[in-house]
């Protein structure tokens, strides 16, 4: 569904991301892996059309770069870290604008029928509906997320990028909106490539895993397989060990706190 | 919320009108309402009014172009700082910053020391500021492309800042070592729609309605601009065209408006602030409401420069800040508390 090949790109001096090449499937969820400032974003920036590139990306076998901005926007769409606004937009006005890459040529082309379904759908999907007339100012930063995530979805593209787009969340929110993007991707023509970085989440939501070092694929597969000792040599520390201790001290605190629970 | 704002738009416009026929009315000499309405009549019927032949000259060569005049240079004014505010998402931006004003400014400034401007008068002056504040924006753009191949925001802003500085101490400069003219120069730093015939109204007044029509076609590109540039790419906005080309009908309105009342400070920057309290971020709505609500205020602002301290004038650019500054930080520190 996406097809990545010999892909390079960067800012001026030097390429970034350097001859990296992976496929996702339909239905699929990819994570990129990698510490920072290994090119990740920089990564998604290319595929997404931003950044120029050397090599090719394709959606449904046909090429971003030959494409005009409007079908780019229907073939990619990105999920950032959320950044407010300024601007006081209703929460129904920002997820119609996600339509605008679906808007007909033409002089005065205002939203149709079927641009108001598609974005009262999506404020649904992420259980907004009823805060479609409050301003986007006034929301928290968890409700603004879901806004962003319904403007994406209403611009129903093939494949959505995420820029770690969970930062600042509460975890609670961070699972749903992974668990929402996993749902999104199983239900049809469509897949999610994602850089999230608290790698427990990231494992949660990828079924393959692309990890990268210094802008180079070091690994690529499914991600239940994402080799322990190349993670950690990746990642600079003991990953796995990390993820243990945090473990046994949850369930150690679970093991205090159901003592303190028993009756006296 | 559609309604509410149509019925806000409905009143902002019920004033626009109200506000023109006092600023029509007021003056050395009053004219009752009555009266400027029966002479607009037989102006456009031909039939002889009830309007006697003063106050029809009166209300017809110098009230009316005037009023017209600070109508269209406000709306203009206020229409380029809205997109200006969206297109480089910033809120502190204004047509000023691209550095049009202070180009147009110096144009004027050369010409007024040359002393042509006695000579070919009102034709040449508009016109070579027009073309100095279009080439100043051209310097700027050009500056801030070899200085960033990706054209930011922030690179435009600080490049506009600095050359609009550059220009107005050239100018500063011309008027030091011309004593003659410095006053002539400092006026119309200032702004003034003083002396002003129905010329400016026929060039400025259309370019206005062109202008914001071109503007209401791209309302859509502009909100999706306002949550940042690179988003906007990835949900199929042609970037860079939109805003090469938005900024290029800023920098056009801008000139013309520049050119004939001179430089008129805070209204483009405070008006899409006050619009946008009152009709939300939408640009179909804020646009034209941007446009009604800048060209009144800056019809009540011209009205006071020149009925306050008769029978001297105030220089408008004051008149905007003394008015505008405060009815600003009421409207803000209101709207807080709530």
């Amino acid at each position: 569904m996406l097809e990545v090949e010999h892909l390079s790109c960067g800012y001026g001096s030097g390429d970034i991301v350097k001859d990296v090449s992976f496929s996702v499937r339909r239905g699929e969820c990819l994570g990129i892996l990698g510490p920072n400032g290994c090119g990740k974003t920089t990564l998604l920036r290319g595929i997404a059309g931003v950044l120029p590139v050397r090599g090719r990306v394709a959606v449904c076998g046909r090429e971003i770069r030959t494409m005009r901005p409007k079908e780019r926007g229907q073939a990619v769409a990105v999920l950032a870290q959320m950044s407010g606004s300024y601007f006081s937009y209703t929460v129904y006005e920002t997820v119609l604008l996600g339509r605008y890459a679906h808007g007909r040529r033409g002089l005065f082309s205002a939203p149709d029928r079927e641009d108001r379904l598609a974005a009262e759908e999506s404020l649904e999907r992420v259980g907004l509906l009823q805060l479609r007339d409050r301003l986007i100012t006034e929301l928290s930063g968890g409700q603004l997320q879901r806004v962003f995530l319904a403007r994406t979805f209403a611009q129903a593209p093939r494949v959505i990028l995420l820029d770690e787009p969970t930062n600042h969340l509460d975890l609670k929110y961070q699972v749903e909106l992974v668990g929402a993007l996993r749902e999104w991707a199983a239900d049809g023509e469509r897949c999610v490539v994602g850089v999230l970085h608290d790698l427990n989440l990231a494992f949660s939501f990828a079924d393959t895993a692309l990890l990268m070092e210094d802008g180079k694929v070091q690994s690529f597969g499914p991600a239940k397989e994402t080799d322990a000792e190349l993670l950690s040599r990746v990642y600079g520390m003991d990953v796995g060990g990390y993820m243990r201790a945090a473990l046994a001290r949850w369930e150690k605190g679970e093991k205090a706190h159901a003592a303190v629970q028993k009756p006296v | 919320m559609a309604g509410k704002a149509r019925l806000r738009f409905l009143l902002l416009c019920a004033a626009a009108v109200a506000a023109v026929v006092l600023a029509v009315g007021v003056g050395s000499v009053s004219v009752p309402p009555g009266e400027i309405l029966a002479a607009l009549a037989s102006r456009f019927t031909g039939a002889p009014g009830a309007a006697d032949e003063t106050s029809f000259a009166l209300i017809w060569e110098l009230r009316l172009p005037r009023v017209l005049l600070a109508f269209c240079t406000g709306a203009a004014l206020s229409v380029g700082g809205t997109v200006m505010q969206s297109v480089l998402q910033n809120p502190l931006a204004s047509p000023f910053g691209l550095g049009v004003s202070a180009g147009a400014g110096l144009g004027a400034a050369l010409v007024i020391v040359s002393g042509a401007a006695g000579v070919l008068g009102m034709l040449l002056l508009p016109t070579v500021s027009f073309v100095f504040g279009l080439v100043t924006v051209l310097l700027v753009i050009g500056i801030a492309s070899r200085i960033d191949r990706r054209l930011s925001n922030v690179t435009i802003v600080l490049t506009g800042l600095v050359v609009s500085l550059f220009c107005s101490a050239v100018m500063d400069l011309l008027a030091t070592l011309s004593p003659t003219y410095a006053q002539r120069i400092g006026l119309w730093q200032m702004g003034s729609f003083s002396m002003r015939s129905w010329g400016g109204v026929y060039v400025l007044f259309p370019a206005l309605v062109l202008c914001t029509l071109l503007f209401l076609r791209f309302s859509r590109e502009m909100d999706i601009l306002s949550f940042g540039e690179e988003q906007a790419e990835t949900m199929g906005v042609d970037t860079r065209r939109c805003k090469g080309l938005l900024l290029s009908i800023v920098a056009v309105l801008t000139g013309l408006s520049v050119a004939f009342a001179g430089i008129i400070g805070f209204v483009d920057l405070i008006a899409p602030h006050v619009v946008r309290r009152l009709f939300g971020s939408a640009h179909r709505r804020v646009i034209p409401a941007a446009a009604v609500f800048g060209g009144t205020f800056m019809v009540l602002c011209d009205l006071a420069a020149r009925t306050l301290t008769p029978p001297r004038e105030i220089p408008i650019g004051a008149i905007t800040a003394l008015l505008g500054a405060p009815f600003f930080l009421y409207l803000f520190f209101a709207g807080r508390k709530r």
